[in-house]
């Protein structure tokens, strides 16, 4: 479950990255169209990476539950962080594309 | 046409917001509650000792009992403990008891003795209030189906009247005054809309045979109970050969169970006509088992030879849709880390009813800021948005400390819990009333940080099952409450010292935050 969490908040730091606005905020200078195009499929790539984890991981019924409430609690917790902790935020999003694989290929 | 669409739909969900958003934010908390309502009735029956879980010991123990205790009964049902619940309850019914005369006792899960835990609804209060409201009969789950229409009906109208859903999906400006309130309220509204509709949507579910009665009167006239037993599968109720027979040892039928179905665990054990040549025995799911709610599923059992009658899979489509969304909606399949999600998702839909009380109230005032005196409506919506809010939350707190203070002998000691939860919700619409609206704010909150983070304290002092020994022991449903108590106190020891401090800071955000507000106010069609 800890992997599907990682791999959606990555995703979901993707997608929130792929809107012009917040790619300026975050990381202070503008983007390339092309740049914004590729977080945007990595975003939704990453989402679905978590979605095959869960439902692999736990079934569809179970799966799909697990997946939405990691997602909800993940970019709860991103979008209510944003404004007053932007570096750490961040930092977890690139610390979880990191660990999430290493968690989803880790036996068990 | 498409703007006058919006702005009817932005009247409905401020006016429905308003009028049922003090009874949903009271649903909503205790609701959340609900989600530990197990580790909450094991905090207010201290007497109840956490042991190693042994099912067929305990199985063993609870035979026993009933068969000294309750040798005539009609039936017999135990529940398993498990890590949230420790206590191992029977109960049964005598011959020719209705079908709710019920005795139940709990039992010490290590030794098979009684146990005279405190008199108290516990968890099972809040479970109780969050749909029937403490009124009589059909009148508060109707309330309660109704409000959970109306949120419903505030969803949808929501999701219409936010116009960049998608463009300000990650947006939250902090320190702008209203600005902030409509973030916090879109951003938590929207981020946690599945939780928010799969709740409001399931609860509609769950009363469906009272809400849309038709179908169901269509097909089966005034016999619903025929529904019910096609839906759910008939009581099968047996009837007593009137020739006794020794009943099996239930230990072995549960081994049996886990030949069966190696490592699925048991929630309910009923036992029909014990000691009769009929006897059946029904081991039913832990509810931690699957997502849909199944009622008379699992394994039934010939009690005097033990022969498998029958493993029931009552798996028609809807009966899946109808128990996945009972199923949803209560979580009682939620392990540890999903249970807390459940608990921080109810906590945000409360967040989102505050946050637009808050709201409708906080742009109205601006409009008469100027002025020494604000009409009596808004008075009026002020007191009530901080007697239903902060007044609650003193309401609970109450409930727990009148669990530890009155004494364990006390007749009707249950019903003063709940008069002690009663009479401070009652106080706190007074001292609204009677004080300034951001002081009556700031002191409540205070009362409910100290209220709340003295509980762990309390609980220290009074039975021997504080934090102390709770943690080394590994009691964690105990500790967990008492963390939780904790974490909620300052919390509200936070929210109180921002109503403490005179709004400086906004002078400076001031003047950008009142243009933004009369924009919004525009916009918003209030």
């Amino acid at each position: 479950m800890l992997a599907v969490a990682l791999f959606g908040f990555a995703g979901f730091a993707g997608l929130c990255l792929c809107m012009e606005k917040h790619y300026k905020e975050l990381l202070g200078r503008a983007p390339t169209a092309g740049r914004l195009r590729t977080l945007q499929i990595g975003g939704w790539s990453l989402l679905l990476v978590a979605l095959w984890l869960a439902v692999d991981h736990s079934g569809w019924a179970m799966g799909l539950v697990e997946l939405v409430a990691v997602l909800m609690a993940g970019v709860t917790l991103w979008v209510f962080l944003l404004p007053y902790q932007p570096r750490l935020l961040l930092g977890l999003a690139a610390l979880s594309l990191v660990l999430g694989p290493v968690l989803a290929l880790l036996p068990g | 046409m498409k703007e006058g669409f919006r702005q009817a739909m932005a009247w409905l969900h401020t006016w429905t917001g308003l009028i049922f958003g003090w009874l949903l934010f009271a649903i909503f908390l205790t609701g959340t509650l609900s989600y530990f309502k197990e580790e909450i009735s094991h905090w207010t029956q201290p007497e109840v000792p956490v042991r190693a879980l042994d099912a067929p010991a305990s199985l063993a123990l609870a035979q026993d009992y009933l068969q000294l205790h309750a040798p005539q009964a009609a039936s017999w049902f135990i529940r398993l403990p498990d890590a949230r619940e420790p206590g191992l309850s029977v109960s049964w019914r005598e011959h020719g008891g209705g079908r709710r005369d019920f005795i139940d006792k709990t039992l010490d899960p290590a030794t098979g003795a009684e146990i005279q835990a405190r008199d108290t609804r516990g968890g099972e209060f809040f479970y109780r209030f969050h749909f029937q409201l403490e009124m009589p009969h059909p009148w508060g789950r109707w309330l309660a189906t109704f409000a959970a229409f109306i949120m419903l009906v505030g969803l949808v109208t929501g999701i219409i009247t936010h116009k960049k859903i998608f463009k300000e999906f990650f947006t939250f400006r902090p320190g702008k005054g209203q600005r902030s309130w409509l973030d916090g309220h879109n951003a938590i509204g929207v981020l946690v809309l599945p939780f928010h509709l799969m709740i409001s949507y399931s609860s509609l579910v769950i009363f469906m045979a009272m809400v849309m009665p038709a179908s169901i009167i269509a097909s089966y006239g005034d016999d619903t109970r025929g529904f019910f037993n096609d839906l759910f599968g008939a009581p099968a109720e047996v009837r007593a050969a009137g020739v006794s027979a020794p009943l099996m040892p239930l230990p072995t039928l549960y081994a049996q169970v886990q030949a069966q179905s190696p490592g699925s665990r048991v929630g309910w054990i009923e036992v029909q006509t014990p000691g009769d040549q009929n006897a059946r025995v029904r081991f039913s799911r832990h509810a931690g088992e699957r997502i849909a709610h199944q009622r008379g599923g699992g394994w039934l059992f010939d009690g005097v030879n033990g022969t498998l009658q029958a493993q029931s899979s009552l798996e028609a489509t809807p009966m899946l849709i109808s128990g996945g969304m009972y199923g949803l909606h209560m979580g009682e399949f939620a392990g540890p880390w999903l249970r807390w999600l459940y608990f921080f998702f109810g906590l945000a839909g409360t967040a989102v009813i505050g946050t637009g009380l808050v709201m409708w109230l906080g742009k109205r005032q601006l409009k008469h800021a100027k002025r020494d005196a604000q009409p009596f409506e808004l008075r009026l919506v002020e007191v009530l948005n901080i007697a239903s809010m902060s007044g609650l939350v003193l309401g609970v707190a109450a409930f727990f400390w009148a669990n530890r203070l009155l004494p364990v002998a006390l007749a009707g000691r249950a019903d003063w819990e709940i008069r002690w939860f009663f009479l401070l919700w009652a106080l706190s619409l007074l001292h609204a009333m009677l004080r300034p609206g951001r002081r009556a704010w700031a002191e409540q909150l205070s009362l409910a940080a100290v209220l709340w983070a003295g509980l762990p304290l309390l609980n220290q002092l009074t039975t021997g099952q504080g934090l102390l020994q709770s943690i080394p022991a590994g009691d964690w449903a105990m500790a967990g409450f008492d963390l939780t108590a904790l974490g909620s106190g300052l919390f509200l020891a936070w929210a109180a010292g921002k109503m403490w401090r005179t709004p400086v800071v906004s002078k400076r955000a001031a003047k950008p935050a009142k243009r933004a507000c009369s924009t919004l106010i525009e916009s918003e069609v209030g």
